[in-house]
């Protein structure tokens, strides 16, 4: 993005592109930062019809990832089956909200050739894709090949009753959803593998015990019960959660070289404020007392601070698991 | 475990290890990064049998708690009588949960019913995983409630809140109990429960858990409230002395005025240490330049006047969050 452009953006003439047809001109207004101005435009180019559709697909390409949604949107309503091959690249976009459009879109064209893509989008990590791959499949007509497919198809429309009545041969696609970042959707997907209740979803299960999420953890234990593993094997399986515990030997060192930093480490808001104090007190001494005074009464004191500061994380308590 | 072994530890091989019987081996490797290899030594170490039971048992004062949870699943799986006795004193006073939970299934593994009383006594554990566990234990040992307090304990401990719910006035002091749960969800589904049960008993607690502090809970205690009979007049004062989470608008007052920024920073916005570190600037060339005392005469007016701002900053949020 070019600097000045960012500093003296004026409010584009959109009608005035519009009445021109400047799908250029208009692709590039779509940076324009304010939702109604975008969907506006894109509004207008999707209401240019066909002709605008290869210069559309080439500005795919563009860096902007407001500029991309814009276009996705306007392709969405040419419903140009051209748009296809480009919209199957978009459906590996870094970003989600690229490949949540682009699953629409493809939904809304309706062509056949999309539905390869679209079920691979079934599998995506971030949970607003799946939802639109889903629907998208729904729109095309397509019917789930095996029970596999019908699973990952459900979860990704929410629908847990439906995947949970799949039963055992839900459990790979299940497993694979784990890896959401969304907490919510980890702790419903746990709550099914307990409901299923096989044997086959104990990797899985096991895996979840040492989630970094305290409700995640639970559910798992919970379910894991449903499923045949036997308990005494739990407490291990938790004890692998990623623990946020601060080392004392750092803390103490820190705050015998920078006093103050050694609480900011721990966590301690009035650390900075120690911090800022030593280095006041420094000058006035130095300036007053000269360096040898300033060393000698000074250093005590950091002494017994790193002494404090590593103390303090040996004392803290575990959060609770 | 000393560096050099940390840094060029091979994977052991376990299945080796369990065919000549090598205990030592087994345990050096519960501690091991991989946890597959922590988890398959711990389960051959449960099958070797009563020649085991000695060495794990010395295990439970090691350090890491990789081999101590290992230790204890594979006494769960031997069944010595001879590690009840250890097993149970963990379970009643080890700190870490962890270890007291592992302790606790290790106990219903064994099925030795002397303990008992000690898993009765964890089923008032306060933490979720430990009772859990003991429940657990309590029923693979086979032991079925004799009193309703035990059942209420049980079904706490089990989260089985149907069957609580069924027991009605007896189960009011175990849940009574149960409110020093760390976990406000849990305290918050007691609170509902106190409510759907009522009687004077889970009136008085209705009124305890007002000044939770947890909001969720707070507002759950409210509805219950109506539902065990306390006026709701009652209600906004009990409400009002909730115990505050937040920080205190005096202390971010005062600590602005001396430190003018840090107050801020006390109340969580990043930006006060920007300001601390201008003012400090500020004060120290001042004093180069007018002396030590002059300064803090122009500058303590200014930063009354940020404090007082502070003052009703804070005021006003904490007001918001209810």
């Amino acid at each position: 993005m070019n600097f000045s452009t960012l500093l003296i953006r004026k409010k584009p003439d959109i009608e005035g592109l519009a009445a021109r047809k400047d799908i250029a001109g208009l692709v590039k207004a779509l940076r324009y930062n304010d939702v109604d101005v975008q969907s506006r435009i894109a509004d207008i180019l999707g209401s240019l019809g066909t002709e605008a559709t290869d210069e559309l697909v080439r500005a795919l390409k563009n860096k902007d990832k407001n500029t991309r949604l814009g276009i996705i949107e306007a392709l969405t309503q040419i419903k140009d089956p051209r748009a296809v091959p480009a919209l199957m690249k978009t459906l590996k976009d870094e970003s989600s909200e690229v490949r949540w459009e682009t699953a629409i879109a493809l939904g809304e064209i309706g062509e056949q050739k999309a539905i390869e893509p679209l079920i691979y989008a079934l599998k995506d990590h971030d949970k607003y894709v799946r939802y639109g791959a889903a629907f998208a499949l729904a729109k095309i007509g397509w019917k789930p090949a095996d029970d596999e497919q019908k699973a990952f198809y459900f979860a990704g429309m929410q629908e847990w009753k439906a995947v949970e009545l799949i039963g055992k041969s839900a459990i790979p696609a299940l497993s694979h959803i784990l890896n959401d970042r969304d907490s919510n959707v980890r702790q419903k997907v746990i709550e099914i593998l307990g409901e299923i209740g096989d044997p086959a979803a104990t990797p899985a299960l096991v895996r979840s015990l040492g989630d970094a999420n305290s409700e995640v953890r639970w559910k798992a234990v919970l379910s894991s019960q449903r499923c045949g593993i036997r308990p005494i094997h739990l407490p291990r399986g938790l004890s692998r959660r990623p623990k946020m515990t601060k080392n004392p030997l750092i803390a103490g060192v820190l705050n015998f070289m920078i006093p103050g930093m050694g609480y900011a480490y721990i966590g301690k808001w009035w650390g900075l404020m120690i911090y800022e104090v030593d280095i006041a007190t420094t000058i006035w001494i130095f300036k007053y007392w000269g360096e040898t005074n300033t060393y000698s009464t000074l250093f005590p004191i950091y002494l017994l601070l790193a002494v404090h500061a590593y103390y303090i994380p040996k004392k803290m308590l575990e959060p609770p698991i | 475990m000393s560096l050099g072994r940390f840094l060029v530890r091979g994977k052991p091989d376990i299945r080796a290890l369990t065919q000549v019987r090598d205990i030592r081996g087994l345990i050096a490797a519960l501690d091991h990064r991989d946890f597959d290899v922590q988890w398959r030594a711990a389960r051959a170490l449960g099958t070797m049998g009563a020649d085991a039971t000695l060495p794990l048992i010395n295990l439970l004062g090691y350090p890491d708690i990789n081999t101590r949870l290992g230790a204890i699943e594979a006494l769960g799986a031997i069944r010595d009588p001879r590690s009840t006795k250890v097993l149970a004193a963990l379970l009643a006073s080890h700190e870490t949960s962890e270890i007291r939970w592992a302790a606790a299934l290790a106990l219903g593994e064994i099925g030795d019913k002397t303990v008992t009383p000690a898993l009765l006594s964890a089923l008032r554990d306060d933490d979720r995983y430990v009772r859990y566990g003991a429940a657990k234990a309590l029923g693979q040992i086979g032991w079925s409630a004799e009193t309703d307090q035990d059942r209420a304990f049980y079904c706490i401990a089990l989260q089985d809140w149907d069957a609580i719910k069924k027991l009605g006035t007896s189960a009011t002091g175990p849940l009574i109990d149960m409110l020093k749960e760390r976990h406000p969800a849990i305290r918050a589904q007691i609170v509902e429960i106190l409510g759907f049960i009522g009687g004077v008993e889970a009136k008085k607690s209705c009124e305890q858990v007002l000044r939770d502090p947890d909001g969720d809970v707070r507002w759950r205690a409210v509805l219950s409230s109506r539902q065990c009979g306390v006026p709701t007049s009652y209600l906004p004062l009990q409400i009002s002395k909730r115990q505050r989470t937040g920080p205190s608008a005096f202390g971010a007052t005062l600590l602005n005025f001396f430190f003018l920024g840090i107050g801020y920073d006390y109340v969580g916005k990043w930006w006060g240490l920007l300001i601390l570190e201008t003012y400090i600037m500020l004060l120290t060339l001042a004093q180069l330049e007018l002396g030590p005392f002059m300064p803090f005469l122009i500058f303590y007016p200014i930063t009354a006047l940020f404090a007082t701002q502070t003052y009703f900053m804070v005021k006003r949020e904490s007001e918001m969050a209810g």
